[in-house]
């Protein structure tokens, strides 16, 4: 019980630290809202100019709006991200600090993105109301036994982007160079999980080079099950790799840290 | 104006990023696959869109390919000379500003060009020669006034593209911050990707006179396409001519307010 409200004092303080830059919060909000804006205008404007509202790349435009109303929410919840800087901070020594106090670094730093996305959740009700406002789109509700694989796959998602946080983070025990990598990562991932469209559009052969990798377990497969575009046999496929790469990273994180703070000698301290 | 003396202290700082640059091997190389990534998949998209669908607004999906590539040129030239002001609020936080402040050489060069981004530089030679080759293939009448009149407008969205970068060093000074503002300002420019006519107002118009994105980068390719009245390329010119002076205006102004508190 004293643990719990341990972790609840902590996840109240990550939220007020991540509200202490008020204007940096409301500039970050203003940009994930102007990403959904344009990704909602373009393919409104490619819908309407085509002849009587025909189907382009497999989707019909309510199917296209509902997946960019998708995509938009799944990028604020998964992949919005308070621990980018974690390399940096494992560098220059910062974290030095989390490791002299009796609690988990890897329960702070879950407490910290736990804050980091209840916060964007709250600024997003807000923008969502208001983005649906402006285009008032036909949006598409899937069954109830669906909409609960949705939340868990979600859930998954953000677990499995975690330990990637992670992963990238131990990087900066052995190295200052680590914007490289994750900008790298960023890049991919930004097409993988489909902001401006959908992985699907692209050839074949991209496609089943993007499915060997984590990448569409961030957010594509997601909207495809809400979509209902996953037969039964897909979505127990799917469910098992989302498994299999939160397990496999998930280790792989847990290991690296160990070995990272074994040579950690807190330079810069 | 001592130019002289301003290009040897640029190709000085020039010449300490290249220097930077290939002391950070790895992580620049991984950059530059990014970028070309990035601008790969990008093209791809177009090109899948270009065999789908014929028409997007009341531009050709050809036309739609033009925009994107000018914007793609705009975007990374204005980050290959404008790549220091992303570090402005630490010297502003710092009190390292002061010392520009005190030196024989105009701060705001300092401010706006203290970190040309060779990575950029690199990018921007086979992006542009790509950008060429695209352009040949495409279905589009491209006279030689147009490209004429395009040219003059390029230099027009660099002097705009100066005037933005201006105003987020003011912001700098007032606020001690800038990275919220200058992200703010990449995601709209990224917005004229597609010509900004696209946008619902007020947007549309917010692109085109307040952040004038749409006058960097979507009048210059509407005037490549040859779509652009002559009407609208003048007032294009002196609304960046007015601009960049009120810029400037702001800056000699924000300078006044600069209170050095740091140092």
């Amino acid at each position: 019980m004293l643990n719990l409200i341990k972790y609840v004092v902590l996840l109240k303080m990550c939220w007020q630290d991540g509200l202490v830059y008020r204007m940096s919060v409301f500039m970050w909000r203003v940009r994930r809202f102007l990403a959904a804006l344009m990704s909602l205008t373009i393919w409104v404007t490619i819908y309407q100019s085509s002849s009587s509202g025909a189907a382009h790349f497999g989707y019909a435009q309510a199917d296209m709006i509902s997946y960019i109303f998708l995509i938009s929410i799944l990028q604020n919840l998964v992949m919005a991200t308070a621990i980018q800087g974690l390399a940096q901070d494992v560098y220059t020594g910062a974290i030095s600090n989390q490791l002299l106090k009796p609690i988990s670094l890897t329960a702070y730093l879950a407490m910290q993105e736990l804050a980091d996305k209840l916060k964007n959740i709250s600024a997003m009700v807000f923008e969502f109301i208001a983005l649906f406002l402006l285009f008032k789109p036909e949006l598409l509700v899937p069954s109830s036994s669906t909409l609960v694989i949705f939340v868990l796959w979600a859930l998954g998602a953000v677990i499995l982007n975690f330990c990637i946080s992670l992963l990238f983070g131990s990087l900066g025990f052995w190295s200052p160079e680590t914007w490289g990598p994750r900008f790298l990562f960023y890049t991919l991932m930004q097409f993988a999980a489909g902001q401006l469209f959908p992985l699907d559009v692209l050839p074949q052969l991209f496609q089943k080079v993007m499915y060997a990798t984590p990448l569409p377990y961030l957010s594509f497969v997601q909207t495809q099950l809400f979509l209902e575009k996953l037969s039964p046999d897909e979505v127990v496929r799917h469910s098992y790799t989302l498994l299999f790469w939160i397990g496999i990273l998930g280790l792989a994180a847990r290991t690296i840290w160990k070995k990272g703070l074994r040579d950690y000698d807190a330079a810069g301290r | 104006m001592q130019y002289h003396t301003y290009w040897k202290v640029w190709k000085t700082i020039a010449t300490n990023a290249l220097q930077e640059t290939f002391i950070n091997r790895g992580s620049n190389i991984l950059f530059l696959i990014s970028k070309s990534i990035r601008l790969l998949f990008m093209l791809l998209f177009l090109w899948i869109l270009r065999s789908t669908v014929k028409t997007i607004g009341d531009y050709t999906s050809d036309q739609m390919v033009v925009f994107f590539l000018v914007y793609q040129f705009v975007d990374t030239f204005a980050q290959i000379l404008y790549r220091g002001v992303y570090l402005f609020s630490h010297l502003v936080r710092t009190g390292d500003f002061d010392s520009m402040l005190i030196k024989p050489i105009s701060p705001l060069f300092r401010a706006l060009t203290g970190k040309p981004d060779i990575n950029d530089a690199v990018f921007l030679i086979p992006s542009t020669a790509l950008s060429i080759w695209i352009l040949t293939q495409l279905s589009l009448t491209i006279t030689l006034q147009s490209s004429l009149l395009f040219l003059v407008l390029l230099s027009n969205s660099l002097l705009l593209a100066t005037a933005l970068h201006i105003l987020v060093l003011v912001v700098g000074i007032l606020t001690t911050e800038v990275d919220g503002v200058i992200w703010l300002y990449r995601d709209l420019s990224r917005m004229a990707q597609f010509p900004v006519s696209v946008y619902i107002q007020p947007l549309r118009s917010i692109l085109y006179f307040v952040v004038p994105v749409g006058i960097m980068m979507t009048i210059p390719a509407e005037t490549l396409l040859g779509v652009s009245s002559p009407a609208v390329i003048m007032f294009s010119c002196l609304f960046g001519i007015v601009f960049f002076l009120g810029s400037l205006k702001l800056w000699h102004w924000s300078l006044k307010k600069y209170q050095s508190a740091s140092s």
